[in-house]
């Protein structure tokens, strides 16, 4: 290992300045649930590591009136117990429940699964969903990104390496919105997921009038399914919609993973995932008393 | 080469460690508390489960140097001037224990879980051993043996009351 400097980092400037200075030679770690062992198995050889796990600026949940502000730090753990989020954030709850298992939660971070693109993560399908935004900082300033872009076109907006991902923000869902989220894992503890659906749906008077879909393992990376959106907006929830749903994501898995040995599993499977993300929806729906 | 201090079972501790050292390391190899098992050294197995700061974390996927300023519980610490903790006894009653080698973990695990929800589910005892693989005796026995600790621990602080 080439390891030879470690810093403790007790604030986002401290740390923002250590990246002015060594750039790539340097990494971050936090929960270290992934670059430990990428580390061990010699796939990353950072000379520097900056911990941040320590830094309370990273590790608050931010609750204000119509918005949410995670920081990078908060692990899955804070997240699953912070009884701020309303019901109809459900499914964000949800996803970050079924990351990995009480160990890996209690350590792993909503910002590291982001800054190392880690393409499973299962907390992103709903933060993509809910229009999440990341705040990203270095000694040269502030910026923000679209989470949903970021991933799109991570060469252009991916983290520089002297950059720091501060927070994830996003406005709460309205009153008439619920996000549902299902996952398909092999099992249930520590199963990497094979794909991942998270619906955001505004109903009114029946009518679907507002819809964000987004998934993760169905694709190359996680993303938005616009032609799901588009077969879904303005239905009535009375009439066969998860027929839409599946013909519609059908089509484009078909597009997309053209010659993929995974395609026919995927195909089948994400007829499920789409019953359980509108299921779910509608009891969620009947919890909040819409 | 740095120095750092944590604690470690209610002791300080100064310690130099090298920089890429992990926390599993730093605990068999520098201090000899082998009580704390390595499996699979990639966060899978539990085996290596200790109590960081009140939760639950695999030791082999945290660096030494993050451990500064930390308060760290290990298997070690678990038992109280020769006697054991009531998780440890329920263990050995229920018949938990073959092979032994992931029980230092199933039992931080069990205690990590009660020290946040005395009263758990038996499907919450299971979730809360979800990170932590056996392969000999199973799992029934030792979620059997976290209900006895259950009422060991409710016994004790009757017991703690009482003497009053």
């Amino acid at each position: 290992m080439t390891l030879n400097q470690v810093y403790n980092g007790s604030s986002i400037q401290q740390v923002m300045e250590l990246l002015k200075e060594y750039k790539e030679d340097a990494k971050i770690i936090a929960g270290g649930t992934d670059i430990v062992v990428a580390m061990r198995e010699g796939k990353l050889a950072p000379k520097v590591l900056i911990d941040i796990s320590k830094i309370e600026d990273l590790s608050e949940i931010k609750v204000e009136r119509d918005s949410i502000e995670i920081g990078a730090g908060v692990t899955y753990t804070q997240l699953v117990e912070n009884g701020a989020f309303g019901k109809n954030l459900k499914g964000l709850i949800k996803a970050c429940s079924m990351v990995g298992s009480p160990q890996i939660r209690n350590k792993g971070t909503i910002g590291g699964n982001i800054a190392n693109a880690a393409p499973a993560a299962d907390s992103i399908p709903p933060l993509i969903a809910l229009g999440a935004r990341l705040k990203i900082g270095s000694t040269r300033g502030y910026r923000e990104v679209l989470l949903e872009d970021y991933f799109q076109k991570l060469k252009d907006h991916g983290l520089r390496n002297d950059e720091l991902l501060i927070s994830i923000g996003f406005m709460k869902a309205k009153d008439k919105e619920i996000l549902s989220f299902s996952k398909l894992g092999l099992r249930k503890a520590l199963a990497i997921s094979r794909a991942t659906i998270s619906m955001l749906i505004g109903i009114d008077n029946g009518i679907i009038h507002n819809i964000v879909v987004a998934s993760g393992s169905i694709g190359k990376f996680p993303m938005r399914e616009i032609e799901v959106e588009k077969s879904l907006l303005g239905r009535s929830i009375d009439e066969d919609i998860l027929d839409l749903a599946v013909d519609s994501l059908q089509e484009s898995m078909d597009k997309r993973l053209e010659g993929r040995s995974t395609l026919p599993y995927k195909r089948r499977a994400i007829v499920s995932l789409l019953e359980e993300a509108l299921r779910e929806s509608n009891i969620y729906r009947s919890e909040v008393k819409l | 080469m740095m120095e750092i201090q944590l604690i470690i079972n209610d002791i300080n501790y100064k310690v130099d460690i090298d920089v890429n050292m992990r926390l599993i390391d730093l605990l068999r190899d520098k201090l000899g508390l082998t009580g704390t098992k390595e499996g699979c050294g990639e966060g899978e197995c539990g085996a290596c489960t200790i109590i960081m700061d009140g939760e639950s974390v695999n030791s082999c996927l945290v660096m030494a140097f993050q451990a500064n300023g930390s308060n760290i519980i290990t298997i070690e610490g678990l038992e109280n001037n020769g006697e054991l903790d009531p998780i440890q006894r329920a263990y050995m009653e229920e018949g938990s224990v073959q092979c032994g080698f992931c029980i230092p973990g199933l039992i931080i695990s069990t205690k990590a879980l009660l020290d946040k929800h005395p009263n758990p589910t038996r499907e919450e005892i299971r979730e809360g051993m979800s990170g932590n693989l056996c392969r000999c005796t199973g799992y029934n026995k030792a979620i059997d043996a976290a209900q006895k600790a259950i009422e060991y621990l409710k016994e004790g602080q009757n017991d703690f009351k009482n003497s009053w």
